[in-house]
């Protein structure tokens, strides 16, 4: 097994998603350890911008987390991260970096075991991508 | 022809720049009332319909003249699209089929295509000429002069900024060519913008410059216009 331990930006709402990382770490679910998780208020402040940033940076994959559809606290901010993360991850495949290191998935409070599910998931993803190669490049 | 209904149409001017539609948001600053009549290409045309829909323009105050590109200009733009929906000057000439520029570039394997693009970035020498040359770039503060997301020093500026200049233009660039044309060390963002806004197509079937719809960044999933500012990057 390769035994590349890719570094993971999750960026959580803190109604739902964030929620359910507490409710998996309070059922003491096993975590992969390689993952930063960066509490928003709606998973509609992930702009672009920000997984633009951290991907030219060298992370190696970037996880969107927010409430189900219908679910958001703020009512229609989800809708509108359902249309700009993908964008991003085509946009991030245009220049030719792999649109898979961006990914947007919805987990509820309840969602313990989702949260657990999608985590270990992307990670194992990275770690069979390998490295992010914007890591070796020198503007 | 519109011409006639105006007893003193002033000096008419057939070199349209390219920069107009966001030269026309100040309208009210040089023309307090009454019409103005605009020379415009199918790009400028359609770039007048993106600022309208954002609010930044008021279309009841324009008259459009419609002014068919040439076959040399048609060729030059490598335009997919040049005919203004109302040709009042020149003849309208086919548009470019198969644009053949970026078809080469999704060829590339991904290694390669970051290798092309990023050496194309390293010219970059942040003159902001893509930014302020281009009729739908309206932002008063560009988020790219912060540091946060561009150095305030150093060239270049790095693949955040042209990343996020590409997903600031997705949902509006007319494919003027004019930010390719600026650029003095000659990066192809003209086939950067293509290609994304060929995804826009797929994704969301939107194109930048349908005076009907907004952009599909700015509605619900079901296509309801959201409660915040439509001027909003
Ligand atoms: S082609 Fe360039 S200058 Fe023209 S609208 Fe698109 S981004 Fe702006
Ligand atoms: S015009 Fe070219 S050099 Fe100037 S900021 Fe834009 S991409 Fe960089
Ligand atoms: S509050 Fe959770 S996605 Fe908006």
């Amino acid at each position: 097994m390769n035994d590349f331990n890719p570094n993971i930006l999750a960026f959580c709402c803190n109604w739902c998603s964030y929620a359910g990382a507490d409710l998996a770490g309070v059922n003491r679910l096993q975590m992969p350890p390689n993952v930063n998780v960066v509490r928003v208020m709606c998973s509609a402040s992930v702009k672009p911008e920000y997984v633009f940033k951290a991907i030219s940076q060298g992370i190696d994959g970037v996880l969107v987390l927010g409430c189900h559809i219908g679910d958001c606290h703020y009512l229609t901010g989800n809708h509108r991260t359902a249309k700009r993360i993908p964008l991003a991850a085509k946009i991030l495949d245009k220049v030719g970096i792999d649109s898979r290191r961006v990914r947007l998935d919805w987990v509820s409070a309840a969602e313990g075991e989702k949260f657990q599910k999608v985590v270990t998931e992307f990670v194992e993803e990275m770690r069979s991508l390998g490295p992010n190669p914007m890591k070796e490049v020198r503007f | 022809m519109l011409l006639e209904r105006v007893d003193n149409p002033g000096k008419l001017r057939f070199d349209v720049p390219y920069q107009m539609a966001m030269i026309l948001t100040k309208i009210n600053r040089f023309v307090k009332e009454g019409k103005i009549a605009i020379v415009a290409r199918r790009c400028d045309e359609k770039a007048i319909a993106e600022l309208v829909k954002r609010d930044l323009l008021d279309g009841s105050r324009l008259e459009l003249i419609g002014l068919a590109c040439s076959a040399e200009q048609v060729e030059a733009c490598r335009c997919t699209d040049p005919c203004p929906s109302r040709v009042d000057i020149g003849q309208p000439s086919e548009p470019v089929k198969d644009d053949q520029n970026f078809a080469g570039m999704l060829d590339m394997s991904l290694e390669d295509r970051l290798d092309f693009w990023i050496n194309q970035f390293r010219k970059c020498n942040k003159c902001f000429g893509c930014t302020l040359n281009c009729p739908v770039c309206f932002c008063d503060e560009c988020l790219l002069e912060e540091k946060t997301f561009a150095p305030d020093k150093g060239i270049p500026p790095g693949l955040t900024f042209h990343l996020i200049r590409t997903v600031h233009l997705a949902d509006k660039c007319v494919e003027c060519g004019e930010c390719e044309r600026s650029c003095p060390v000659d990066i192809p963002l003209l086939s950067l913008r293509k290609m994304v806004n060929r995804d826009m197509k797929k994704m969301f079937n939107y194109v930048s410059g349908d005076p009907e719809r907004m952009s599909p960044l700015l509605t619900t999933l079901e296509g309801d216009p959201m409660e915040d500012d439509p001027n909003v990057c």
